[in-house]
């Protein structure tokens, strides 16, 4: 093994997390005073809220641990980054849409909002997976929190768009910040499918625990924010619908894609999901379930397509490694959802408004924003967690966890 | 026949899937519609019951059937398409018998009941498990559907039997639907048994999610069609009764097998039988006591029934159920029916009155009828030799149907046997 052996990251890993946990501990004291008055409408959002923690956790964490090799880290890191995210996202959307001068106020809500933005940073993390390790998983998640609550700050008070809306955009936003990023950490060896980086039985089974949790709890997280009840209640129905058209397209197009008819799991995985994500912008407004429905099939169609085309042609081209393909999960579905999210606007406000065309304008500009924003951001991150500072891991080492855990029992076959 | 077991669907299962996918969103864009009313709190109250449902409906019934060594994508896989067709098809189907000016009008409340609806072909799902195409799979789903919505229309509204955590309606339906339907797509080529039918230690372990998943949300599914003011008792009741069944189970498991040891299929599956059985009755003031005596007694006949009643049915009567799904669903939920027929003879009160014995008696007996002689249909449907059914040395094996990744070469020959590579690791 010799040069290839891994970096060791004792000095470096404990350091920075006692470091920023000390830091977060240090602003909380001084920065936030103890809660809002919380009320009972505040904890009726409490099973909703669960559900999405289970959801970004659990369903994050299970659904990357895919590869036979790389569950430890899969699931660990995903827990580590998501609990980092978590605090440092309160911290900052707390200073940055404070209302009134003084300390900050905390309440569900705000941790609620946290846990929804640090989706994005998951999503990066997954097309990073196995690639980079946990300090350059930290300060990716640093900064893309940073950078999403920003481009959230603009969204909402620049340019109006409402808060559900704008935190919806954390699909499209990691997708697009993971690809900038895995652009810079692309490695000539990723080139091959080498054998590190499959999956084996076990392996993809676990990784549908975890999709599933996902598929169920996507009602919730395209719900709980909404505050009007009938809203509400359509948003739930719509995107319960609108997934299970989604899972069942996956199952008939990932056998009709395959020559001999054979369905393959890892796009029950990926297309499964899409109707969700696309259905995140407009399942409030959506008027009757069939419109939803047909949203999720042509979700679940680009998924299976995206699968096909962007991982044979574009990536290659682009020389962009996207491990657990969150480009056709989450970022095409996305940016679906978000035009026929404008195309719904512009229908359901044709009569009434003048201004029609200027606001659309703005629903097209506030999500090309977003996009633009994770583009930019992702690549200026990238290039700094190419620094030999953070400990880069040598492509041989790439989807093992030997490089980061102790074993129980011996490397063979694990 | 060599036609009979092309197995290839790459155009049948898709053609057909998507067909139905698209003659669905016809039917909602025509029919259905979100209620107008104002949606109260309640409704927003029973979401998280909802969501408890969903997570049984998924993971629990899905991983519950992992536990056959080489069949976990297809368990789980196609339980996921069973599940997310049938809620479809479940709303449409429920949907017709309370259309309101030739509309049929949706809430958090149709979810729910769309979802009971998938669980009877998630049962039926057990008995033919390893032994069907997806192709049959969907066609089952959309004939089983269509009749437990008749059946449970005749049960609830024409007689007017009480039947909350659907003890008869969905467990002894599918369950009976299910057996029935093995019983004709019975393979003699099979009566030997197969090398492939049989856990190893991680799928026992992978089931254990789906039992534990379905313990912790029983009282969920039995009271979340419960009336606003019985909901309390009625999930007080099905914990009770479960906690009573898990004991009983443990105890007999270990009283049956050689040298005092645990059968982990028994785990497995009897432990939820409480919760099937205290569903008819769950919502009536049984009060603790007769809960727990259900529950015992449903986790006493579970594990007899599958420690001597499924092989007599195997050897004798031809039914192969791979699940055991008669333990599980069918025999507690008898019970459930008979407990209530009971319940109701013993004027135990349901609210202000209690219900009608001769009422409850005959929804039990309707239900296993239309069960029986539904499934028989089913399966002489699915004997069409166009449906891409495995043949026989292929049953139980995902890799007909699935891209499965390449097993590792071990020692052992079979994947994730940890137990071996370990000895392995240390001897080297």
């Amino acid at each position: 093994m010799g040069s290839d052996y891994p970096p060791s990251l004792r000095c470096g890993l404990p350091g920075l997390i006692l470091f920023l946990e000390t830091a977060f501990i240090l602003i909380f004291w001084f920065c936030f005073s103890k809660e809002s008055q919380s009320t009972s409408e505040d904890l009726e959002i409490y099973p909703a809220f669960q559900d999405v923690n289970v959801l970004v956790i659990f369903g994050f964490g299970f659904l990357l641990a895919s590869f036979k090799r790389y569950g430890f880290s899969s699931i660990g890191f995903n827990l580590l980054i998501a609990t980092l995210g978590v605090q440092w996202a309160v911290l900052v959307e707390g200073f940055l849409f404070a209302s009134s001068a003084g300390k900050v106020k905390i309440g569900l809500h705000s941790v609620l909002k946290a846990t929804i933005s640090v989706t994005a940073v998951l999503i990066s993390a997954g097309a990073l997976l196995g690639k980079a390790n946990p300090i350059q998983l930290i300060w990716m998640a640093m900064v893309e929190v940073a950078a999403f609550s920003t481009s959230r700050w603009i969204n909402v008070r620049f340019l109006k768009i409402e808060e559900h809306t704008s935190l919806m955009h954390v699909h499209i936003f990691g997708t697009y910040f993971g690809l900038a990023v895995s652009w810079w950490l692309y490695h000539s060896s990723l080139s091959k499918r080498i054998e590190k980086e499959t999956s084996n039985p076990i392996s993809d089974l676990f990784s549908m625990l975890g999709t599933l949790f996902l598929w169920m709890f996507w009602p919730s997280f395209n719900s709980v924010l909404i505050v009007d009840v009938m809203e509400k209640r359509n948003a739930i129905c719509n995107t319960y619908y609108a997934i299970a058209v989604s899972a069942v397209a996956a199952f008939a197009l990932s056998s009709l894609s395959s020559r001999n008819g054979k369905i393959r799991m890892i796009h029950i995985h990926h297309a499964a999901l899409a109707g969700g994500v696309a259905l995140g912008f407009s399942a409030p407004v959506i008027p009757h379930p069939w419109i939803a429905m047909i949203l999720g099939l042509l979700a679940s169609m680009v998924a299976v397509l995206g699968s096909h085309c962007l991982q044979t042609y574009l990536n290659s081209v682009l020389k962009i490694h996207d491990t657990c393909g969150v480009h056709y999960t989450f970022g095409l579905p996305g940016l679906l959802g978000a035009i026929v999210n404008v195309i719904l606007f512009i229908i359901i406000k044709w009569a009434s408004l003048s201004t029609l065309g200027y606001l659309a304008l703005i629903e097209v500009g506030s999500f090309m924003l977003t996009t633009a924003i994770g583009l930019g951001t992702g690549f200026i991150t990238g290039f700094i967690l190419t620094f030999k500072l953070w400990k880069t891991l040598p492509a041989s080492k790439y989807f093992d966890d030997q490089a980061y855990w102790e074993f129980p029992h011996l490397a063979y076959g694990f | 026949m060599p036609s009979a077991f092309a197995t290839n669907m790459r155009f049948k299962f898709s053609i057909l899937a998507i067909f139905l996918e698209v003659l669905i969103i016809i039917l909602f864009g025509i029919f259905v519609r979100y209620e107008n009313t104002q949606p109260t709190t309640k409704d927003i109250f029973l979401y998280p019951f909802f969501q408890d449902v969903h997570v049984m409906i998924f993971v629990g019934f899905g991983f519950l059937m992992t536990f056959l060594k080489k069949y976990g994508f297809s368990s789980v896989g196609i339980n996921m398409l069973i599940a997310a067709l049938g809620l479809q098809w479940g709303t449409l189907m429920q949907g017709f018998w309370h259309m309101e000016a030739q509309k049929i009008n949706i809430g958090i409340k149709s979810m729910i009941n769309a979802d009971f609806s998938t669980a009877t072909v998630l049962i039926s799902f057990g008995a033919v498990l390893g032994k069907t195409s997806p192709v049959q799979m969907l066609i089952m789903t959309i004939l089983e559907i269509t009749i437990f919505s008749c059946n449970e229309h005749l049960v609830v509204k024409v007689l007017g039997a009480t039947d909350t955590g659907a003890s008869m309606t969905i467990h002894a339906f599918g369950a009976y639907f299910g057996l029935s339907a093995a019983r004709v797509l019975y393979r003699p080529g099979l009566k030997e048994g197969h090398k492939n039918e049989e856990s190893v230690y991680h799928s026992d372990m992978f089931a254990m999610i789906g039992t534990l998943f379905l313990w912790l949300f029983w009282p969920s599914f039995n009271s979340a069609m419960a009336h606003a003011d019985l909901q309390q008792r009625t999930i007080i009741n099905t914990y009770f009764s479960m906690a009573a069944c898990t004991l009983t189970a443990f105890a007999l498991s270990s009283l049956v097998e050689h040298r005092g040891k645990l059968d982990m299929v028994h785990i497995q599956n009897a432990t939820l039988a409480g919760g099937v059985a205290v569903g008819s009755c769950a919502d009536m003031s049984i009060y603790p006591l007769g809960a727990m005596l259900i529950g015992s007694i449903a986790g006493l006949i579970s594990v007899i029934g599958f420690k001597f009643l499924t092989p007599f049915f195997f050897s004798k009567l031809k039914i192969h159920d791979t699940c055991g799904v008669h333990n599980l669903h069918g025999l507690p939920g008898l019970l459930g029916g008979l407990a209530s027929i009971i319940a109701a003879m013993a004027h135990v009160k349901l609210g202000e009155t209690s219900p009608s014995a001769p009422m409850q008696a005959a929804a039990l007996g309707c239900t296993i009828g239309i069960a029986l002689v539904g499934g028989a249909f089913a399966g002489l449907v699915l004997n069409l030799p166009f449906l891409g059914q495995p043949p026989d040395e292929n049953c139980y094996n995902d890799s007909v149907y699935w891209e499965v990744p390449a097993e590792e070469t071990r020692p052992a020959g079979q994947f994730g046997d940890y137990g071996d590579h370990r000895t392995v690791n240390i001897n080297m």
